[in-house]
């Protein structure tokens, strides 16, 4: 049985004004297994953000339970936050400290020595720019230090929400790899993101919520199935379609051009054309990107607008 | 908690606007003893030669030498008549300027200090500026949104509130009971050199004023840190306070309650150890227990809110 870092069981939050209750999340089922990189996907306003709040004691649940490393939280959040790194929305530091200070000051907290501080700033970059003001920092160098605020504690679980925000295509391209590199040395990241494709570049596995419920969850591999449609160019496409017909298979005009079979087995395919005469200039498999799968997944329903009940 | 409460007095050395309101803190208080001892120094030889001369001048002038003919000539007008006795000399301290009006001279009285003097003045400006102080010194932390990024640190939040509040306590303490020691020291200090009442009693209930408003405004940079703690806003809680300070005594009057339910006449009688207040035309006692009780209960109540909100609350 796999080891689950973070697992969520019936979770749900109500966020209560006078005049309405907008439920945020509700009845969620998360299991992140250790190790890797998880994606943590939905469209703005369905409820991830919410979700890691839970997880980190910065918001209550309305009900439900949450574990972080098989320990019950926010109940024994403190035993196991030491081993938890998170960067969630924005990075909030104070903007009259310089940078360093703002790390140093968290480091202090928790008795890291300053120099894993200049270790931090060495590794996200910031070096020759840590001792300016906060405020003078770009967006980019603000999610730079917040990723490094997480790396003060040698984290087990890395928990990032947005963290290529604001952050240009060097940026983007630095963060991703560190965030590869880091799962692949054995620490557990939690990457929550709307930006599907990030995702799909560097996550092994992902969950999809909307309207704080939970769509589909498994591999990302599992999610998006093995692939079994084929775009087929030819240069006589009608023949074609005749000669697979014959042979029994599948296939319908692609918009993109040529022919899309559809089959396990593309082999059957050449065998079939070759056979008719017919040969082949391109066969390329298709397979569907995450942000097709959550479309389909999503069509229909109105996400990213949260629930709303309203109170009688 | 000894590192928390580390990084907390490193955090506030750090903050520019609160080493400025404590800063000012000592400033203030200094400038209110200066001009206190300024205003009550014994005029010097010189300066006494300074007014001699400046009386001799002004009695030469014309407008007063005319003024001295009129109350000879017309006695009358300056309310006398020819049958008063000595009308020369009787006129002459009429219309001639005296030295006392060129050097009017106080002596510094530290029991009459005590009653009515500044030193209320310096217990009102310390408990205003460390207040600021405990409500800059956390407002900053929500209105940046660090106290969240703290809290992934450390997430009891019990201790992050503790430490902070300890922080600013302490430094209010150390900060109110230096400064109040100070000005009455250097005060009685002066009335020594002076040799105006100095015994060892006197400075004795000075320094105990001086305790008594300390505390009294270390407990309002607490409060101060505690309704921000609530509130989550500098902003919020200087209006706040500003709506109390100005709502508040309005409407106990508008209630028809005396004045032993007034904030001023409390804090009085905390570091006056007892004063009295007017019921009408009664003069009554306040005791120094009626305003620890009357204050205590606002901040131990405040401070018990703010501890349950900030434990129970969600952080931005």
């Amino acid at each position: 049985m796999t080891d689950l870092v973070i697992e969520t069981s019936g979770l749900r939050k109500e966020f209560i004004s006078r005049r309405s209750k907008r439920v945020a999340v509700q009845s969620l089922d998360l299991a992140v297994p250790a190790g890797g990189v998880h994606g943590f996907l939905g469209p703005n306003g369905s409820g991830k953000t919410t979700t890691i709040r839970m997880l980190l004691g910065l918001a209550r649940a309305t009900r439900g339970e949450m574990r972080l490393f098989g320990q019950p939280v926010p109940q024994q959040l403190p035993d196991v936050i030491g081993r938890v790194g998170a960067v969630v929305e924005s990075p909030k530091f104070s903007p009259n400290f310089s940078g360093r200070q703002n790390l140093q000051l968290l480091a202090r907290s928790i008795g890291v020595p300053d120099s894993r501080v200049s270790t931090a700033v060495e590794t996200v970059g910031l070096t020759g720019r840590d001792r300016d003001r906060y405020k003078s920092y770009s967006l980019g160098m603000k999610q730079r230090l917040a990723i490094a605020a997480t790396l003060l504690k040698e984290p087990s679980l890395l928990i990032l929400d947005e963290p290529t925000n604001g952050l240009d295509p060097a940026g983007i391209r630095e963060i991703r790899d560190t965030i590869r590199t880091l799962g692949e040395s054995g620490v557990t990241v939690l990457l929550s993101s709307h930006i599907l494709a990030e995702v799909q570049q560097v996550c092994t596995s992902a969950t999809i919520i909307g309207n704080g419920r939970l769509l589909a969850s498994g591999t990302v591999d599992e999610l998006l199935g093995d692939g079994t449609s084929y775009r087929v160019a030819v240069p006589d496409a009608e023949a074609a379609a005749s000669a697979l017909t014959a042979a029994g298979l599948v296939s319908a005009s692609d918009p993109a051009g040529g022919l899309r079979v559809e089959t396990d087995d593309p082999a059957a395919i050449t065998r079939t054309l070759a056979g008719a005469g017919i040969w082949l200039s391109e066969l390329t498999p298709l397979r569907p990107d995450l942000e097709t799968f959550f479309l389909q997944l999503t069509a229909g329903d109105n996400l990213g607008t949260s629930g709303q009940e309203e109170v009688r | 908690m000894r590192s928390l409460i580390r990084v907390e007095l490193t955090r506030l050395r750090w903050r520019r606007a609160v080493l400025l309101l404590l800063v000012a803190s000592v400033v203030v208080p200094a400038v209110i003893a200066v001009a206190m001892i300024w205003d009550t120094r014994p005029p010097s030889a010189d300066e006494l030669t300074r007014i001699d001369e400046l009386v001799a001048q002004e009695r030469e002038s014309p407008v007063v030498q005319e003024q001295l003919q009129d109350c000879l000539d017309h006695p009358e007008n300056w309310g006398f008549d020819q049958s008063t006795t000595d009308l020369q000399t009787q006129c002459e301290e009429s219309t001639l300027p005296q030295p006392e009006w060129f050097g009017s001279y106080t002596p510094l009285d530290l029991r009459e200090q005590l009653q009515y003097g500044d030193g209320l003045g310096v217990v009102t400006v310390l408990t205003l500026l460390l207040m600021l102080a405990g409500t800059t010194f956390v407002g900053h932390d929500w209105v940046s949104g660090s106290m969240s990024n703290q809290l992934l640190f450390e997430p009891r939040r019990g201790r992050i509130w503790a430490a902070k509040a300890l922080v600013v306590t302490l430094v209010s303490l150390v900060v109110s009971v230096v400064v109040s020691s100070a000005y009455w020291l250097t005060l009685w200090l002066v009335a020594r050199s002076r040799d105006l009442g100095s015994s060892s009693d006197l400075l004795g209930d000075c320094l105990e004023f001086g305790l008594r408003g300390a505390l009294f405004a270390t407990a309002a940079a607490l409060a101060g840190f505690a309704l921000t703690m609530l509130f989550r806003s500098t902003v919020a809680t200087i209006g706040v306070l500003f709506a109390l300070s100005v709502g508040g005594g309005l409407l106990i009057a508008l209630l028809g309650l005396d004045g032993q339910w007034q904030p001023g006449p409390n804090l009085e009688a905390i570091v006056k150890n007892g004063t009295t207040y007017w019921d009408y035309d009664t003069e009554r006692k306040l005791s120094a227990l009626h305003g620890v009780v009357y204050y205590g209960v606002l901040v131990v109540g405040t401070a018990v809110a703010s501890v349950i909100s900030f434990g129970r609350r969600d952080v931005p």
